[in-house]
């Protein structure tokens, strides 16, 4: 197919010739318009597409038909009848009117150039656009279609990506050989290059051959290519109906209707609280505080007085009535000590002025007087297992009521507090659980007294509380008692935070510290005394290990944490609370059950120990072997070394009798042997010196004290020498002391000083 | 016994509280034990840093008890506060610190 320039070429033609061709073409578009129409009902695609009823201009001139058939003859001529041969312009330059320069084109004169998008169908360039499948495709093609072309214009078409071809409109699908429709085809813009002349070069030359269209499939099969190749080339023609006639399909669905559903909740319930803190207020509260819990503290220390106090739930009466109760107490045991007085008239008369005065003419010996005999009438029947004079008040004493009848044993004890003042009843007394088989009273507070009991217990008495109370602390029955009998208790120094402390010792082979913290006791256990009896293999296998049972304990008077143990089977441990496995010391002391160890209060290497094995022995620290030896006769229950003389100490057996050496008077014998208590029915338990008194307390096992006083002959003092008058007592007593041991120790210990007292025997 | 009393007495004038004491409290008993080891722990850790005493507490009872705890730890302070019920807790500590705990969101 031909592509034409539409027109825009203007010759100058004659009216009359520009009508024939207008005329023309009027002819040959009916005939296209019927013809496209044929065509198009057969294309469903462009159903569309309704009959067109051309449109004239309002003022168009009415021709009538037998004009428009009219055959009018019109020549065209070359010679443009507005051309002016010599036109003149004013030059200014001149100032004068010139000829105008005329470019000279042959015989044609362009007026108007036009870039055209036609292309001759023979030139390459259409030839290539061809083979690229571009035009002379009709609708009806579609599908692989096979072109011959050359190769080489076939590769360079295909480089190029070629834009989509519009449609042309329905009327002009098929211009089949029309060249007024304009195709539009994008040209390349490298192959645009044409210069004007060069198009109005084809256009002239494409003038004449108008009418050779039927000729064109001739032409285009008529220059065979050189090399000619089959190929495949896909239909690139889009079948896009019309760029501007499209629509779009859509649908509308329903909008569901909006719901909001809410709930609302009570909001959580507030409060508002507003306060002040200041240092005073802080302060104040603490201390408030601390004053209550300060009380309840005090109130849960006596529980059971409490308990009691609730139950009375004094009134105004009450109160009355008991103060009132309590000075007719007072009153009355004035009148008691005053009738006791008394009737004890001749006793106190002794205890003050009467000596002895057979002492005067015995050199070396001295006896004892009885006095007042206590007994507590509940306590008939148990032994006097421990007494102790008070520290404070010379004339105070604290007995324990246990028993040492251990096929017998008492369901209870007794701790009683006598005053010399009053023989017939004791000042105070609590009956306890236990039977009491020690005490000890404390120094630092004398009214505080620490117990030990049979079960293993040990408790600590308050002798200011009233009598109805009983003890103040009480070991935990289930966690820390003794297992076994707790055989001596003593008051030890004050822990680092102030608490007082004791320590007992039991027959469970255990020395126990005992803390007394507010309302309880807290049980530390010091040492634990070993047998060196091997391991015996216990009922399931296991290997059992032995304890020692300690019997009895001494701390040395100046080294708080050094003590003795004796142990009831003859050993004398000296121990330290510093180490709880090992001795410092060991000494087979004895072959019974070691009863009472006792520090001399003048030297402190020096200790008296006293055995069921009759015997008392002095020994020094260090050595092994006892500097004295006495043999009693009889199991020795107490010895206890006098506050008064470095060289006096007593011991009292079981045969009822009290023995008093003076070692500086007689080394080898007893300077007093008194019978106290009948050896038949009682036995002497322990004894204790008066701190200050010429007296001395001894227990027995019915459950009396005898209190005897001591002839002068036993508590001779020192003479100081003439030389040094102004030495006190104690260096005396102290040098006395040492002069004796100096004698004894040089020569070394020497055997035959205990044989020689038996010898003497 | 007269000689103990006389020295808590005597005492009394040196004596340094280090127990927490609650002043004010609606807590459960949980919750209540719970801030209340914590201001000790908190503020024996940071004696000398209320501000991160406070935070420690609050931290840790946000991850406890669910957020918007407000901890206020100082020694002269007044305040007056909204709070949700059983939040709150006011003690003091050491004898000199004031700690408040509540719980607002």
């Amino acid at each position: 197919m031909s592509k034409r320039l539409p027109d825009i070429w203007r010759n100058k033609t004659s009216e009359k010739s520009i009508g024939l061709i207008l005329k023309k073409l009027r002819v040959s578009a009916q005939k296209e318009a019927t013809k496209s129409r044929a065509n198009l009902a057969e294309d469903e695609a462009l159903e569309w597409l309704k009959p067109r009823t051309l449109i004239k201009p309002d003022d168009q001139d009415e021709v009538p038909d037998a004009d428009l058939e009219e055959e009018v003859g019109r020549v065209l001529t070359t010679i443009n009848p507005q051309w002016v041969l010599d036109e003149v312009a004013y030059h200014y330059g001149q100032n004068r009117f010139a000829l105008k320069a005329k470019p000279t084109f042959g015989k044609a004169y362009p007026l108007y150039i036009y870039q055209g998008t036609a292309i001759r169908k023979d030139s390459d360039e259409a030839k290539a656009q061809i083979a690229a499948g571009y035009g002379m495709v009709g609708f009806d093609d579609a599908g692989p279609k096979r072109a011959k072309v050359k190769k080489s214009a076939a590769e360079e078409e295909e480089e190029e990506e070629p834009e989509p071809e519009p449609q042309p409109p329905p009327e002009e699908a098929k211009p089949e050989e029309d060249a007024v429709q304009e195709e539009e085809k994008p040209v390349p813009t490298e192959e645009a290059e044409a210069a004007p002349t060069e198009v109005a070069d084809e256009q002239a030359g494409d003038e004449g051959g108008e009418e050779a269209a039927g000729e064109e499939k001739e032409e285009e099969g008529g220059g065979p290519p050189p090399v000619e190749e089959v190929l495949d080339i896909k239909p690139r023609v889009k079948k896009l109906a019309n760029q501007f006639n499209f629509c779009e399909r859509a649908a509308l669905t329903y909008n569901n209707p909006r719901r909001s559903v809410d709930t609302q909740t009570i909001p959580p319930p507030r409060a508002n609280y507003g306060s002040t803190c200041l240092q005073s207020i802080i302060f104040d509260f603490y201390q408030e505080d601390y004053a209550k819990k300060m009380r309840e503290k005090e109130e849960e220390k006596p529980k059971r007085l409490r308990k009691k106090a609730a139950k009375h739930a004094k009134s105004e009466q009450q109160i009355h009535d008991e103060q009132l109760a309590q000075r007719i107490r007072e009153a009355w045991t004035i009148l008691e000590r005053l009738v006791n007085q008394n009737i004890y008239d001749d006793i106190a008369q002794d205890y003050r002025y009467w000596d002895d005065p057979s002492d005067e003419f015995r050199e070396g010996m001295g006896s004892l007087l009885p006095l007042w005999k206590f007994q507590f009438e509940p306590m008939r029947s148990h032994a006097v297992c421990d007494v102790q004079w008070n520290p404070h008040y010379q004339d105070l004493f604290a007995v324990a009521y246990g028993s040492l009848d251990f096929t017998n044993q008492q369901k209870n004890g007794c701790l009683c507090l006598y005053s010399i003042k009053n023989p017939a009843y004791p000042e105070y007394s609590v009956v306890t659980e236990s039977p009491i088989i020690c005490l000890d009273v404390y120094k630092e507070t004398p009214y505080l007294i620490c117990v030990g009991l049979y079960d293993g217990n040990v408790c600590v008495y308050n002798a200011q509380l009233t009598l109805e109370s009983s003890y103040q602390y009480k070991s935990d029955s289930v966690r820390d008692k003794h297992s076994n009998i707790v055989w001596e208790i003593r008051w030890g120094a004050r822990l680092i935070d102030g608490e007082a402390s004791f320590f007992s010792i039991s027959g469970d082979g255990r020395v126990v510290q005992w803390a007394v913290m507010p309302g309880e006791l807290q049980a530390t256990t010091i040492i634990t005394l070993r047998s060196n009896v091997p391991p015996i293999p216990g009922p399931d296998g296991t290997l059992l290990t032995v304890n020692s049972c300690g019997s009895c304990i001494c701390f040395h008077p100046e080294k708080a944490d050094i003590f003795m143990v004796g142990t009831e089977d003859g050993m004398i441990h000296t121990c330290s609370l510093k180490y709880n496995r090992n001795y410092v010391n060991s000494v087979q002391g004895h072959h019974m059950p070691v009863y009472r160890i006792n520090y001399n209060y003048f030297n402190n290497s020096i200790y008296a120990s006293c055995s069921g094995d009759w015997r008392v022995k002095i020994w020094e620290d260090g050595r092994d072997e006892p500097l004295f030896m006495f043999e009693l006769g009889s199991p020795v229950g107490d010895v206890k070394w006098a506050p008064y003389s470095s060289t006096v100490f007593a011991a009292c057996t079981a045969d009822g009798k009290v023995y008093v050496y003076d070692l500086n008077v007689n080394k080898y014998r007893p300077i007093c042997v008194q019978a106290v208590v009948s050896k038949k029915t009682k036995k002497l338990t322990r004894i204790d010196f008066n701190s200050r008194l010429p007296i001395v307390v001894c227990g027995d096992t019915k459950g009396t004290c005898h209190v005897v006083k001591l002839s002068p002959n036993l508590r001779v003092m020192c003479k100081p020498p003439k030389k040094a008058q102004s030495v006190d007592q104690r260096t005396l007593q102290i040098m006395k002391l040492d002069k004796l041991l100096s004698l004894v120790r040089d020569p070394p210990f020497q055997t035959g000083v205990v044989d020689e007292k038996f010898d003497d025997d | 016994m007269a000689e103990e009393g006389a020295a808590a007495g005597a005492a009394a004038e040196k004596v340094i509280h280090t127990y927490p004491l609650i002043r004010h409290c609606d807590m459960p008993e949980e919750m209540r034990i719970e801030a209340m080891e914590l201001s000790v722990t908190a503020c024996e850790k940071f004696s000398q840093n209320n501000e991160l005493a406070a935070r420690m507490v609050k931290e840790t009872l946000d991850k406890k008890f669910g957020p918007a705890f407000h901890v206020v730890v100082g020694e002269s302070y007044g305040f007056e506060i909204t709070y949700e019920c059983t939040t709150i807790c006011y003690m003091y500590f050491g004898g000199n610190q004031a700690v408040c705990i509540w719980k607002c969101s």
